[in-house]
């Protein structure tokens, strides 16, 4: 295990009767992508709210950076915020500026200026992809340029740790693939981030670890892999055969010449059941994944929210 | 403190892009200084207004006296009336005139010569006009102005007139020898050019306007005489003397309007921050909470005195005078103070955008319309203008007007400029712990 850059434990946050944050313990190891997965009002943008010091914690603790951060402390601390870059779920950005505007503004909130403003200011552009259009109002930008430009107001600082709460929500698939790509690129350049997600998709692409949460719960937290092997059950094997097998001991139900059968060993159940003969005219092995993972860990289907 | 200036010049630069925004806080303003000073005082042209009800008395009874009446009722824009002393002085007096002039005896002797002692003209005015008394001054003076010019024209009476004031000259004592020598050749050349012109035998027509004024000579001394009972000072009538160019009232009151439109445009930008997101990252800044209202509080302090320098230039333009400029200034920063502690309650007044521009709008209406921000509080019912006490923009137009026409003392400007500060205060208190609360 890495050092870890910010930490959480026992969160407790409730609105009213809702139990939003119902005592959540985690750590983000530094340059990891930590996901946090789970349905809508699972409690993942109280959690980001809880650790930018946006809302105070009912009980429990944030602590943001570690020892090799100056400005390490409780986020509510205003140098401790340096070290966050937040790209909320609701776009945050001022609709009657430039993108450029909007950068430079932001830019100088967290102290920068002259060149090396200008600089970053460039940089989050072409992170963005928005250099041709740096001088529009973002209010005239797409959706997915609106949330391109999100992120890239939460890294004008080059934060120690970037938030990043459903950043594709309500985005076109080119502009999803964009930003992914991105991500993955900030990754590669070791930036810490915690990513939230209600996609499966999302944190088994982009994830090294992920934290499955449900009712302001951590349920589990991994690596994919260890996820899936954990609680993902097993492979589910689907077929047509060429013909009605003879005298053999099938390992699944069959309806018409269809097989369907679950196994922890999928592909030496197939080769030995091609061993004795049996032809396939179609397979399908599919293996276990996060979704797998969530209805073991709560009886529910993650889309069912 | 950078931070702060940071936000204040983002919300500036907001505020101007918001373009209906930007047209309540100039143009509208603007829009209601000229019509309310239009309607107050009328355009100074004089073509289309109501003609000027002036009762006349001639006690000269002189040619030149006529000419002189004949020519001022050749004005568009005076309707004159030719009554005795008492019946005159009565028709003022009941409102039925707006003055009342008298060409005392001797006018036709000196009118329109412009190195004798000018002929006196007694002018009584309905005080609660005295507005309108100016332009009749004005005309007045043209007229005698154009006398002038016509005894310049008719040369049998200007040979007349070198002569008798050679011979005046002659035995005045109190021109100093030099001075006799210039004004002597003067009058000699004049008497050469006449005679040419005579020789000429050209009419000498004087149709061409002449000038009121004339190289610093005087060509009537107008001479005012009491027509009502004596005057209050702090009456309306007495008031309304101080006056001195329509826009003073029109102007106080519409940039009121301005000053309304900054703190609801600064009020709608919060709760534009809050639904756009951007309230968001300013909090989670590493700047102080604080200063994210202090940023707000600056930017619409500085827009209120854009506003208010904006308007008074204006005003300038069109010719108010402010009676003292740092009255003005500090009657200015109140005004701010005061619509910036408004501006931070208002913003309080509902979560989205529409409900803080619906609720800030109506509650500036009833400011403005018991403040006199519509009509001038003087006008007001007495309802009305024991109600006005409650609005600040009355506060506000009050001390503008102590700066530009009331000559307020600064322990006068104390009052309003006290209150203002107040409700600045309490307002920046209240909006402060309301916005914190969230
Ligand atoms: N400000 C709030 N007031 C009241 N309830 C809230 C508030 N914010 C979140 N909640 C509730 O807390 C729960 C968690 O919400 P949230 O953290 O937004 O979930 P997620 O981001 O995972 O969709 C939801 O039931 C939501 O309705
Ligand atoms: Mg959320």
């Amino acid at each position: 295990m890495g050092n870890s850059i910010a930490e959480v434990s026992a969160l407790k946050k409730s609105f009213g009767d809702i139990d939003a944050v119902n005592g959540l313990s985690f750590a983000i190891q530094q340059g990891e992508t930590l996901g946090l997965l789970g349905p809508n009002g699972a409690g993942k943008t109280t959690v980001i709210s809880l650790l930018v010091g946006l809302l105070k914690p009912d009980t429990g603790s944030v602590s943001i950076g570690n020892s090799s951060c100056a400005e390490a402390g409780d986020p509510t601390l205003t140098a401790t915020r340096r070290l966050l870059g937040v790209a909320p779920q609701a776009l945050s950005i001022y609709e009657t500026m430039s993108a450029q505007e909007n950068l430079d503004f932001f830019g100088r909130l967290y102290g920068l200026s002259g060149k090396k403003l200008r600089d970053r200011v460039n940089w989050c552009l072409d992170f963005a992809q928005l250099q041709d259009r740096a001088k529009s109002y973002a209010g005239t930008f797409s959706g997915g340029m609106k949330r391109r430009l999100n992120i890239a107001v939460a890294l004008i600082h080059e934060p120690a740790i970037l938030l990043l709460d459903e950043p594709t929500v309500g985005v076109d698939p080119q502009s999803r693939n964009h930003i992914f790509e991105s991500i993955e690129a900030l990754r590669e350049r070791g930036m810490t981030i915690l990513y939230t997600t209600h996609y499966m998709e999302e944190a088994e692409r982009l994830c090294d670890r992920v934290a499955i949460v449900d009712h302001g719960k951590l349920l589990a937290l991994s690596s994919v892999n260890d996820l899936i092997e954990q609680y993902g059950g097993a492979s589910m094997v689907t077929g047509d055969l060429a013909e009605l097998p003879k005298e053999i001991e099938l390992p699944g139900e069959l309806t018409g010449k269809s097989i369907r059968f679950a196994s922890n060993t999928p592909l030496q159940d197939v080769a030995a059941l091609s061993a004795q003969g049996v032809a396939f005219q179609t397979l399908n092995i599919a293996r276990p994944n996060l979704e797998n993972v969530f209805l073991t860990l709560t009886g529910r289907s993650l889309r069912d929210g | 403190m950078n931070q702060v200036l940071v936000m204040a010049i983002k919300d500036l630069r907001l505020l101007f892009r918001d373009k209906l925004g930007a047209f309540f806080i100039i143009g509208f303003p603007i829009l209601m200084g000229i019509f309310f000073g239009m309607v107050m005082g009328g355009p100074s042209s004089g073509s289309d207004r109501a003609k000027m009800k002036i009762a006349i008395v001639d006690l000269d009874q002189s040619t030149l006296s006529a000419k002189f009446i004949s020519q001022l009722a050749d004005n568009g824009s005076i309707e004159l009336i030719e009554t005795d002393l008492e019946p005159a002085k009565e028709s003022v007096r009941k409102g039925q005139r707006l003055a009342m002039l008298v060409l005392t005896e001797g006018f036709g002797e000196t009118a329109g010569i412009f190195w004798e002692k000018p002929p006196t003209i007694q002018i009584g005015v309905d005080p609660s006009r005295s507005a309108e008394s100016a332009m009749l001054q004005g005309m007045i003076l043209e007229s005698i102005g154009q006398l002038a010019g016509q005894r310049m024209g008719d040369l049998s009476s200007m040979q007349d007139m070198v002569k008798k004031s050679r011979e005046q000259l002659a035995n005045d004592k109190s021109i100093s020898s030099g001075n006799r020598l210039l004004i002597n050749s003067f009058f000699s050349s004049l008497e050469g050019m006449t005679q040419s012109i005579e020789a000429l035998q050209t009419d000498a027509d004087d149709s061409s306007s002449s000038p009121v004024e004339n190289g610093g000579f005087e060509f009537a001394k107008l001479e005012s005489i009491d027509v009502s009972r004596k005057i209050d000072p702090a009456s309306q009538a007495g008031q309304m003397k101080k006056i001195k160019s329509k826009w003073d009232i029109s102007f106080p009151q519409s940039t009121m309007w301005g000053v309304l439109a900054c703190a609801a445009g600064f009020a709608i930008s919060i709760a534009r921050e809050r639904t756009q997101g951007t309230m968001m990252r300013l909090q989670i800044a590493p700047i102080s909470q604080s200063s994210v209202l202090i940023g707000k509080a600056v930017a619409c302090f500085f827009s209120v005195m854009l506003v208010i320098s904006f308007m008074v230039g204006l005003g300038l333009l069109l010719g108010m005078r402010p009676g003292s400029y740092p009255m003005l200034a500090l009657a200015a920063l109140c005004v701010a103070s005061c619509f910036v502690g408004i501006m931070m309650v208002m913003s309080n007044l509902g979560k989205t955008e529409e409900s803080v521009n619906g609720a800030g709008w109506a509650i500036n209406m009833v400011m403005a319309m018991f403040g006199g921000a519509m009509i001038p509080v003087m006008f007001m019912p007495q309802f009305m203008k024991s109600l006005s006490i409650l609005s600040p923009v009355k506060w506000g137009i009050l001390a503008m007007e102590g700066a530009i026409w009331r000559e307020f003392s600064l322990s006068e400007m104390m009052l309003p400029c006290g209150i203002l500060l107040g409700i600045g205060i309490a307002g920046i208190a209240i909006g402060t712990s309301l916005l914190n609360r969230e």
